[in-house]
């Protein structure tokens, strides 16, 4: 039960911290002490026990995005989602496998005509005979 | 809905530090109690956890200062209190508000008299 609590808030304020990349290392570290010094007082003036009750906190303290945004908001940062940053190498990524598969298309481009070339005098001689000359036995 | 809660944040943003330079007015205050105190009051604060980055601004401003000490029931607290140019702000919010509040009632029709 006790573990359970403590995932919780420890989850809560992961999931703060995660959103305050760009405010000065104190400030975020002074956020974090803040909220969870809260979070602890409250459990035990209010001797809260059960995980039920404690989300009751967390959600009364606001969602981890309210609380980041309300910091940078603060600090005069601004909050660069991680999912930009991903977004942008999913399009290098992208970018490079584009590449890679226009260069392979032309080398096999440039390979099939290559053995095209090579492969039309042969078509172009129907001398040589199709059919072995059969051996007839005696 | 989204026009409602832009209003409340306009309003809120450079009204919501007096109110909070105000609760500790007259006697130091642990965050806890600060942040529930705002936090009952409807439309004032999007969330308790979003007045300690404010507690955080007012305090490197100079206008609160802050120090730990032990609680009897509990971990320890952090109490607020406001040093001289937090008072003197504090004052001279009071007197622009009520002149500014004047104004905004004449102009919008909401003063009682009217």
């Amino acid at each position: 039960m006790k573990t359970k609590q403590t995932d919780v808030v420890a989850e809560y304020l992961h999931e703060v911290d995660q959103r305050l990349a760009g405010i000065p290392v104190l400030q975020r570290r002074e956020l974090l002490a803040d909220l969870a010094a809260h979070i602890a007082a409250e459990q035990a003036e209010r001797n809260l026990t059960s995980e039920g009750e404690v989300i009751e906190v967390l959600e009364r303290l606001g969602s981890p995005e309210v609380v980041a945004a309300a910091a940078h908001e603060e600090a005069g940062t601004r909050f660069t989602p991680p999912a930009a940053p991903s977004r942008k190498r999913f399009w290098l990524i992208a970018g490079i496998v584009a590449g890679v598969v226009l260069v392979l298309a032309f080398c096999v481009g440039a390979l099939a005509l290559a053995q095209g070339s090579t492969s039309a005098p042969a078509v172009q001689n129907p001398a040589e005979p199709a059919v072995a000359p059969a051996v007839v036995p005696s | 809905m989204a026009d409602v809660s832009q209003l409340s944040t306009s309003l809120r943003r450079g009204t919501l530090e007096f109110c909070v330079l105000a609760m500790v007015e007259t006697e130091d205050r642990y965050g806890n109690e600060i942040v529930r105190r705002l936090g009952d009051e409807p439309g004032l604060a999007a969330g308790e956890g979003t007045i300690y980055p404010l507690l955080s601004r007012l305090r490197r401003s100079g206008w609160l200062q802050s120090k730990w000490a032990e609680s009897p029931s509990g971990p320890p607290r952090r109490y607020y209190g406001l040093t001289p140019a937090g008072r003197s702000a504090l004052e001279h919010f009071r007197t622009e508000w009520v002149s500014f509040r004047l104004t905004v009632d004449r102009l919008v029709g909401t003063g009682e008299a009217a």
